[in-house]
């Protein structure tokens, strides 16, 4: 699927293993989005051309020369990526920080608005930060991705037990205000 | 039954994708709708006076808005495709027309070069994939992957093209995770068939031989 974080645009995808991999969404081939590609196995095929990348996101395959083997150069761009409590995480630069915990939440969904993190953080009352935590009853807490300067994208976690239809239409209704949009 | 279809167009798409999935054959004419507006020419226009495809004709039945056509099929080959309430259906097949002049029309504009207010019809497409995003949402907290229950409908078929097709019209499916996991559970429905920008999920053939 595809993420685009900081300006960088990614594509996440998971192999069979459940192993998360997040990498630059341009393939080395002719840059066609790699999240458009599909997944067989631990490799992600390029849905243009079908080039095959491994886990460690070089090139093991080129079916239009199916003898040739690719030269190790034919790499994707990899960054580090972990799943913890939920939610996906990638770092763009090498990093020794551990994932927030978000432990006894649960995922609700993921909204992207038009508006930067930090507009989206200083709504809520807060400064930005990659965990908000809206201190609702229903514990709303948002991871925060900041995507380019109009753009974010809030993943929503609530309470295990919380009614996700209301905490999502409250987010939805959020996001109006936020926006600027008439209700 | 014969259609009379655009290899093109979302709307003639709906109408060869519910057949191939209900595994009936049509016949199908096709009518160059661009560049020569053959839908507009003496023969057509006798047959439909609206000027516009899909046309569905089966005997002396002739159906000129793809909503009906869906029902048409449905009801003759596989009832349960008309969901459980028409309640239920109704409004997204109303929606899927929106799609159509939103969705639809930026797309003709950007690739057959047809006059619309892009701006305009961009938003409200934005607009109507925020709600549909929101909608799959509630479901799948139900439980349900499709519009309108746990099986698809005439109702995911109607939305399905337009939906797919809106990056053509320079809309992004990127913010709408749960549009494209709906998406994905369309394209796996056995039967699928693809159109030109609308393919198929290659994970589900087995991979090809590697020679090596
Ligand atoms: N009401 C029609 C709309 C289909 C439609 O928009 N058809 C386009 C081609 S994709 C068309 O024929 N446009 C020509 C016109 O409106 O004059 C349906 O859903 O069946
Ligand atoms: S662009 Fe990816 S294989 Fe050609």
């Amino acid at each position: 699927m595809p993420g685009r974080i900081d300006g960088q645009d990614i594509a996440i995808w998971r192999g069979a293993s459940g192993q998360v991999h997040a990498w630059g969404d341009r393939c080395p081939h002719r840059g066609m989005r790699l999240s458009h590609g599909f997944v067989r196995g631990e490799t992600l095929a390029c849905i243009y051309h079908g080039w095959q990348y491994d886990a460690d996101g070089g090139c093991d395959h080129i079916p239009a020369h199916p003898n040739l083997v690719p030269p190790k150069t034919i790499c994707a761009t990899t960054y580090s990526c972990a799943e913890s409590d939920d939610v996906i995480w990638v770092a763009l630069r090498p990093t020794d920080e551990k994932c927030p915990s978000l432990a006894g939440l649960r995922g609700v969904r993921s909204l992207t608005i038009d508006a930067a993190a930090e507009q989206v953080a200083s709504h809520f009352g807060q400064a930005v930060n990659a965990i908000l935590r809206l201190g609702t009853a229903d514990n709303i807490t948002l991871a925060l991705q900041p995507m380019d300067a109009d753009h974010c994208t809030a993943h929503a976690l609530s309470d295990a037990r919380a009614d996700r239809t209301d905490v999502s239409r409250w987010l939805e209704h959020q996001r109006r205000v936020i926006e600027g949009q008439p209700a | 039954m014969i259609l009379y279809d655009y290899v093109l167009s979302a709307s003639c798409y709906k109408v060869r994708l519910m057949a191939a999935l209900l595994g009936v054959r049509l016949e199908v004419k096709a009518v160059n709708f661009h560049p020569a507006r053959d839908h507009k020419s003496a023969e057509m226009l006798r047959l439909n006076p609206q000027g516009t495809l899909p046309v569905l004709v089966d005997g002396d039945l002739v159906l000129t808005q793809s909503a009906n056509m869906l029902r048409h099929l449905a009801r003759q080959n596989a009832p349960q495709w008309l969901g459980e309430a028409s309640g239920q259906i109704d409004p997204w097949l109303d929606f899927a027309g929106e799609l159509n002049a939103s969705l639809g029309m930026a797309r003709l504009h950007d690739v057959l070069g047809f006059d619309a207010d892009i701006v305009q019809v961009r938003r409200d497409g934005i607009r109507q994939l925020r709600k549909m995003e929101a909608h799959l949402a509630e479901q799948r907290f139900a439980g349900m992957g499709f519009l309108a229950g746990v099986a698809p409908t005439i109702a995911d078929i109607a939305c399905f093209p337009n939906t797919a097709l809106a990056p053509d019209g320079g809309v992004s499916l990127d913010p709408y995770p749960s549009i494209r996991l709906w998406m994905r559970a369309i394209r796996s429905v056995p039967g699928f068939v693809e159109m030109p920008g609308i393919h198929r999920l290659h994970e589900l053939a087995p991979a090809p031989e590697r020679s090596r």
